[in-house]
């Protein structure tokens, strides 16, 4: 299974190796761009095709995650969040692309690099907008009895520091490993019983249709997948920094 | 520290028993959301929201236990 994650090097830039992660990295940046830079670059009042659904995700993202979550003050974030939007959505979006089919984030140093963006912007604001009353207020909340505030400061303290940028990392990752682990069995599950060589003759290939139709729904599944995970990785950046302005609530 | 071909099999079953508690937590919570949305259609909007919000903090326990999983079977 190993063999899934671990890629060879396609070239070497000096002393860097360009592997498929890399390459599709740059490449999911320079969509995401050339989607904001060719959407948005002539606005007419009557939008074209394009122009509306590139308006409708900024809409979203603007309208839906950031003022609903965040507040009137969530205009300032909209630039990240729609960012991190749409760089999650194009690179889970790779792992359906017919010929690309890799998702960049079922690999652990993506998540991680924008959880940990997400984690210093909440914890930064959080200090700014608060002061020092930001951390007294998560390890000694005046809103429950006082006998109880050494064991919910500890355990706030931690959900707060080390669970939240992990679960936001762990979550976008082990949600496209399996997605990704799950479409690859089946279709060449299903590639194998209808062409390879010793299977081809034992088996009926009627069996190797039935696992190509399950690799379809699947498929189909997948394209939920890859957006439910942009906007809940967007939608959980948005009420943590939301959180760290507004700690009472 | 377990040897060799056991500590794969049993963090399997840890991830697996780690996983029945938000399983659980998850059908509630979704269930009552659609309970709401069909009570009051006009609220879908923000219930949905809602209800994202508490799929993803439940599910911190079995990502938890995936992460653990990782560790212990590696």
């Amino acid at each position: 299974m190993n063999e899934l994650f671990e890629l060879p090097t396609l070239f070497t830039i000096g002393d860097v190796d360009i592997t498929r992660q890399i390459a599709y990295f740059f490449l999911a940046v320079l969509v995401v761009w050339a989607i904001l830079y060719f959407g948005l670059r002539k606005p007419k009042a009557v939008p074209g095709k394009f122009q509306l659904v590139i308006e409708e995700l900024v809409g979203f993202v603007r309208d839906g995650i950031a003022k609903d979550i965040i507040g009137p003050e969530g205009s300032k974030y909209v630039p990240y969040l729609l960012s991190i939007f749409l760089f999650i959505l194009v690179g889970n979006f790779f792992e359906i692309t017919p010929f690309v089919n890799y998702p960049i984030t079922s690999r652990m140093a993506i998540p991680a690099l924008l959880a940990i963006m997400t984690y210093v912007i909440f914890v930064f604001m959080g200090f700014r907008k608060n002061g020092l009353s930001y951390l007294t207020g998560i390890v000694w909340p005046k809103s429950v009895p006082v006998a109880m505030r050494p064991l919910v400061g500890i355990i706030e303290f931690f959900s707060t520091f080390a669970i939240r940028p992990l679960t936001l990392a762990v979550r976008l990752f082990a949600n496209l490993v399996a997605g990704h682990v799950m479409l690859s069995l089946l279709l060449v599950t299903g590639f194998t019983y209808l062409f390879v060589e010793p299977f081809e003759f034992t088996f009926n290939p009627l069996w190797g249709v039935l696992w190509f139709l399950l690799g379809i729904a699947i498929f189909i599944f997948e394209m939920v997948v890859a957006f439910l995970q942009a906007y809940i990785f967007t939608l959980l950046s948005a009420v943590y920094i939301e959180s760290s302005l507004h700690p009472e609530h | 520290m377990l040897e060799g071909n056991i500590a794969g099999p049993l963090a399997l079953i840890g991830y697996g028993l780690a996983a029945i508690g938000p399983g659980v937590g998850i059908g509630i919570l979704a269930g009552n959301a659609v309970q709401a949305m069909a009570r009051q259609p006009e609220a879908a909007g923000m219930v949905r929201t809602t209800m994202f919000l508490g799929i993803a903090f439940t599910e911190a326990l079995a990502l938890i236990g995936f992460v653990l999983f990782f560790i212990a079977g590696g």
